[in-house]
């Protein structure tokens, strides 16, 4: 079976002149269907731009990204938009919902995008169950906690039921046993639903979970870039 | 690419979510349309009163410039020729001769219970009746009766000087030369000799005043239209014209009408009674020339084209067209007053602009959100222009309702606190439907240009860039 995500000598640079900071130096890597790989390093390491660049939110300068069977650099601006829409979810560390809409709103807000979808409100209100806050599909997003935003931001990525999750900090923002939880839902999600996850953390709790950990040191994969290398709780780096 | 019906329920919620952004992008537009809708309707309404009624203008008048020497008359006469000589021209669509009544006459009668008695030599003029064809409600009344020897509408025999013993008393008369009923001969005068009427005799004659002239008819009846025309008779002393006392001769008329395309100051019958008097009392010289040629133009471009020639060749020249000149100024007023609305509209598109730059700055990370959700650059270029068009459409329809409120408050001190004058109407406003759909596509034309780089800015955005944002 293909990999999810395939990557080969992905470069990634930001600034020009003397500014420009050289932030992946070749990165390669494969991802199996159904893994929930740890990404881990320090702040700086390159692992939020590696994650962007996965999910078609920002653009390698050179190397190859297939993702889902779809290669960036031949694949349109709109099919990659589809992509974004149907196949992949995106978890951030600053929840990113929109405060002027509703919790269900917010989770169907990719429905937007796509043809169709008058069941949106239907499958919207599934998600919100599934984090269980089907309750709170009325209220906007202002009224929550920090923990209820990410289970509603969760709520929003699984919405479009993609085959592959992408997280940044998803637990970075919320305290210890809320973080629990919805480590214990990825977990969960993994197992059952058999959803790719690739988690960029600094936690070890996440990377305790993980079938791979790979570390990133400057720009470069300094273990588990190869499946069943790297070992479950190792040394991850310090906290951004 | 986001399906329009998604699309806009959207665009709607995105756009009412800020009420601030909302007013301070739409107020400069609001102001600039309302004065765009304004103006035009003004400078219409206004053009209207103007052209249509102070100085109608839809023909040229060809004249023969006037020349003297030593008191006598030695300006060009104009006759046939000069009629199929300038409707030779390929410019020209149309050439009606105009003939004036050239010996003395005055007009009498009662009118309201009034003896009245006004000078009509050298005041009324004769027109072909072709020429007011376009007009429903002279046509087959303003007409010659008896036009080439005609003879079929004169009769029965009647006493003169009696009451009126014709059995159409509206239209006949008795005519004391032949002792037959004859029609009566048609008068039309202009919008200026009733605003005359109005504004100058009326009150202080203690007459009434006249409105709408048919409406006046069929309140009173045709016979209070009828007076008499004194041919050969006179009401100025020193008169040098001797017309032999046994020529004189009484004719009744009726006055059938106002038109524009009646002399401006007297009264205007069928040109064919004209010449018939012309040869009568003057010769038959007289009975060929015409007063003046109105013509009508293919192409009102060409009206220079025209005069030029006039000049150059038969030269002759347009009359001195008070109306063009009117035309021209109201022309240049309006570009002015629309030119003042659309720099109102241009700083207004600036002001929209910087709106915009700021909306977008503070909604990085919504767009960021937006992109990673699906959607594409051009969907986020079509948010953002959406909204600035809601923007449009609501300033329209605001801008031109209070343009509509103002013309309103405008007409009403017009009738309530602004003295009668010559001419005054009801409105000074013309306001057409596509007014409001012309002012409503600049309100989004010019919402939409000014949403447009910021829009273009919002969907260049790299979405990792935008989330980024605090």
């Amino acid at each position: 079976m293909a990999p999810v995500i395939s990557l080969r000598d992905i470069t990634k640079s930001y600034g020009t002149g003397a500014a420009r900071t050289q932030v992946l130096r070749g990165v390669s890597l494969d991802i199996e269907p159904g893994e929930l790989v740890a990404l881990v390093g320090q702040s700086g390491s390159g692992k939020s731009t590696l994650l962007n660049i996965v999910g078609g939110l920002d653009k390698a300068d050179g190397g190859d990204v297939t993702v889902l069977d779809h290669n960036y650099q031949r694949t349109p601006e709109r099919e990659l938009a589809r992509l974004r829409n149907t196949s992949i979810g995106f978890v951030f560390q600053a929840f990113n919902l929109l405060d002027h809409l509703t919790c269900l709103d917010n989770v169907t807000l990719s429905a937007a995008f796509a043809a169709g979808g008058k069941d949106a409100p239907n499958r919207g209100r599934e998600a919100l169950d599934r984090v269980g806050l089907a309750q709170y599909a009325g209220r906007f997003t202002s009224e929550l906690s920090g923990g209820q935003k990410q289970r509603v931001a969760i709520a929003r990525a699984l919405f479009a039921r993609p085959k592959l999750l992408l997280c940044d900090e998803p637990t970075g923002n919320l305290d210890s046993a809320t973080g629990a939880e919805v480590i214990e839902f990825f977990q969960k999600l993994n197992k059952d639903d058999g959803v790719t996850l690739v988690i960029v953390t600094h936690e070890r709790r996440v990377s305790n979970i993980a079938q791979r950990v790979i570390a990133m040191r400057d720009g470069n994969i300094v273990e588990g870039a190869e499946a069943a290398a790297a070992t479950p709780g190792a040394d991850f780096g310090g906290p951004a | 690419m986001m399906p329009a019906d998604k699309l806009a329920r959207m665009v709607l919620a995105n756009a009412t979510r800020s009420p601030k952004h909302f007013i301070l992008s739409a107020f400069g537009i609001v102001i600039g349309i309302g004065a765009f809708v304004f103006f035009l309707a003004g400078t219409l309404g206004i053009s209207d009163v103007l052209l249509g009624k102070v100085f109608p203008l839809d023909q040229v008048e060809v004249i023969a410039p006037h020349t003297s020497i030593a008191g006598k008359n030695l300006s060009q006469r104009m006759n046939a020729d000069t009629v199929a000589l300038i409707k030779s021209r390929k410019e020209v669509k149309e050439a009606l001769p105009r003939m004036t009544l050239q010996f003395p006459a005055t007009g009498f009668g009662k009118f309201e219970g009034q003896e009245i008695k006004f000078e009509v030599g050298g005041f009324t003029d004769g027109i072909p009746d072709v020429y007011v064809a376009d007009d429903p409600k002279l046509v087959g009344v303003f007409k010659d009766w008896e036009a080439n020897g005609d003879t079929s509408a004169i009769g029965p025999a009647c006493v003169p000087n009696t009451p009126n013993n014709c059995p159409d008393k509206a239209w006949q008369y008795c005519d004391e030369s032949d002792n037959m009923c004859h029609k009566r001969v048609p008068v039309i005068i202009s919008q200026t000799v009733l605003e005359l009427y109005n504004t100058q005799v009326a009150d202080s004659h203690g007459l009434p005043h006249i409105g709408v002239m048919e409406q006046f008819i069929a309140e009173r009846g045709r016979e209070r239209m009828h007076f008499w025309m004194g041919l050969g008779s006179t009401m100025m002393a020193g008169s040098n014209v001797a017309i032999d006392p046994n020529k004189h001769r009484e004719i009744g008329a009726i006055l059938v009408g106002v038109s524009p395309k009646a002399r401006r100051v007297g009264l205007t019958i069928p040109i064919g009674y004209v010449e018939r008097w012309n040869r009568t009392f003057v010769g038959e010289k007289a009975a060929g020339e015409y007063s003046s040629i109105i013509v009508t133009l293919k192409d009102k471009d060409k009206l220079a084209t025209f005069a030029q020639w006039l000049q150059d060749e038969p030269k002759l020249k347009l009359e001195d067209q008070l109306g063009s000149s009117f035309a021209t100024a109201i022309f240049v007023i309006r570009l002015v007053l629309i030119g003042i609305a659309f720099t109102i509209l241009l700083i207004s598109v600036i002001n929209i602009a910087h709106n915009f730059f700021m909306q977008v700055s503070e909604r990085r990370r919504e767009i960021g959100v937006l992109r990673a959700v699906g959607a594409t650059r051009q969907d986020v270029l079509w948010i953002i222009l959406g909204e600035s068009a809601i923007i449009g459409v609501v300033s329209g329809l605001i801008g031109s309702l209070l343009a509509f409120l103002a013309s309103l408050a405008v007409d009403w001190l017009l009738n309530n606190v602004v003295g009668k004058f010559p001419f005054k109407p009801d409105t000074l406003f013309r306001f057409e439907w596509w007014e409001f759909a012309l002012a409503l596509g600049l309100s989004i034309v010019f919402c939409v240009l000014g949403g447009l780089l910021p829009a273009l800015r919002a969907s260049r955005l790299e979405p990792a860039t935008a989330l980024a944002a605090n």
